[in-house]
């Protein structure tokens, strides 16, 4: 996991990235800033088990991915079967120029931890 | 502008620059606080208060910041205070009412509270947010049994209000009512599943009402499921609109003001935007205030889930080290819902995954701007 991440951080606009389980525990972590990666893996958790709840109940379908665009940031969390890819991004980073590297960043995750 | 204040401007943007780059280093509560002072010394108080905020989350232990932070707090809520009074004599609206009253029941003031409550109720009675803060001062003051009517009337006027519910729970805990709480708190996990507040609050509850610990699937409880099945009399497909004016009309007769037109419209408007499937306005007690929806879709749930979503993201979003939440995009496989903060409100836009994006942001940008400009 750890190249997967390492590959990942070398974009552009790419803070850190981590893989964490759906208990919230932390896989994989590599940031370049500071980070509490225990609380931000229980985060994580708490919330896709709030965004999953949402999408079924409202009928639209499997999480696939949940963007938060904050005033010092923005962080992408993305479905990779048992995990989730977590990536913090800078704040002025158009998340459509690094969306394709975060996905193969989260298809190379859902394929290693089949392994 | 003469000279020296150009000279002041360009110190005063120079110091915030060198600030916010030291900060994205490793930052700590002085820095915080240096930063709240240059942004002050710019003029912008707004923007102080803002940074304030976000070092005491940061740093809860850090007294200065702590210190600081409370004190731009009282004088924003100072200042609302004082508009909001202006607003409900010109334009009275049932959120006006709750949020006054929030804002006096964080100054300790319990007599104003009670006070502008009950003026809310009496000319707002159908709505539950002002019910549900007059609960909340009746459980400070520890009057469980007043405390119940006044939840159990906020609960029965927005059936998924996550603070009401989780409020009501814990009174009937207090007054050995753990079957009750139990099926509150089964309500909450409805449309928050996975809330680990809760899960430990209904254990606790299921304890003490001698059941096993398993969780309901997928439904409310009686009484609330016959209330939905109720509301829920239209056909399938059929679109549906509440609109905050109507509301206010059914319930005293009242004009709808600029701001609740603005509103409606700007609901609508979002609608019309290609691959938009919904929109929904909500307000900081999980209330529907405006929602343009297909009737398959119970608002009332949309909404509640939606606060939730938001709920827990908004307040974890300093631990994920992205500041205050200002936005957020979730994408499922059958499409996806944009959350943005506004106001003191929340809007989703429900949207199909081809949805142009472009298109989407800068419609909510204009919705966004439009209600700036009214209030």
């Amino acid at each position: 996991m750890k190249d997967i991440l390492a590959k990942l951080n070398k974009t552009n606009g790419v803070r850190g990235s981590m893989v964490v389980n759906r208990d919230g525990i932390v896989v994989h972590s590599d940031f370049s800033v500071e980070i509490q990666e225990k609380s931000v893996g229980a985060v994580s958790s708490s919330i896709l088990a709030a965004l999953e709840g949402a999408l079924k109940r409202i009928d639209m379908g499997k999480f696939t991915r949940f963007v938060i665009t904050g005033s010092e940031g923005k962080v992408a969390m993305v479905n990779a079967g048992q995990t989730i890819l977590l990536v913090l991004l800078q704040p002025d980073i158009n998340v459509g120029m690094v969306n394709v590297d975060i996905k193969e960043a989260a298809a190379a995750v859902l394929e290693r931890s089949k392994m | 502008m003469g000279l020296f204040d150009v000279f002041k401007t360009w110190r005063s943007t120079t110091r915030i620059k060198s600030l916010e780059s030291s900060m994205q280093g490793r930052p700590t509560p002085g820095l915080y606080l240096q930063l709240a002072d240059a942004h002050k010394e710019a003029g912008n108080s707004q923007k102080a208060a803002q940074v304030l905020k976000l070092g005491a989350a940061r740093f809860p232990s850090a007294p200065e910041i702590i210190r600081r932070q409370a004190e731009a707090e009282k004088i924003e809520r100072e200042n609302e205070k004082k508009r909001l009074i202006e607003k409900i004599q010109t334009h009275p609206n049932p959120i006006l009412y709750a949020r006054l009253a929030e804002l006096f029941k964080a100054d300790n003031e319990l007599e104003k509270t009670i006070d502008t409550c009950q003026k809310g109720i009496r000319a707002f009675p159908k709505y539950g947010g002002t019910y549900l803060v007059l609960g909340q001062i009746y459980v400070e003051k520890k009057q469980w049994q007043e405390a119940v009517t006044q939840l159990e009337k906020s609960v029965e006027l927005d059936k998924y209000n996550y603070l009401a519910l989780k409020l009501l729970a814990q009174v009937y805990m207090e007054l050995t009512r753990p079957a009750d709480a139990a099926q509150r708190l089964e309500d909450i996990l409805y449309f928050a599943p996975g809330d680990e507040a809760i899960l430990e609050l209904l254990k606790k509850a299921k304890e003490k009402a001698g059941q096993p610990f398993e969780t309901r699937k997928a439904s409310m409880s009686g009484q609330h499921a016959a209330t939905s099945a109720n509301k829920s009399g239209e056909q399938s497909g059929v679109r549906k609109t509440i609109r905050i004016g109507k509301l206010q009309n059914q319930q005293r007769g009242g004009g709808t003001s600029e701001r609740d037109k603005a509103l409606n419209d700007g609901v609508i408007a979002l609608r019309t935007v290609a691959g938009v499937t919904g929109a929904i306005l909500v307000d900081q007690y999980g209330l529907v205030v405006a929602a343009d929806l297909d009737s398959s879709i119970d608002e009332g749930l949309a909404g509640a889930l939606i606060t939730n979503v938001y709920r827990t993201a908004s307040g974890n979003a300093v631990k994920l080290n992205v500041g205050t939440f200002e936005e957020g995009l979730i994408e499922g496989d059958k499409g996806n819902i944009h959350i943005v903060q506004l106001d003191e409100m929340i809007l989703a836009v429900f949207a199909k995954s081809d949805v142009k994006m472009g298109l989407l942001e800068k419609s909510i940008r204009d919705f966004a701007s439009n209600l700036m400009q009214q209030k």
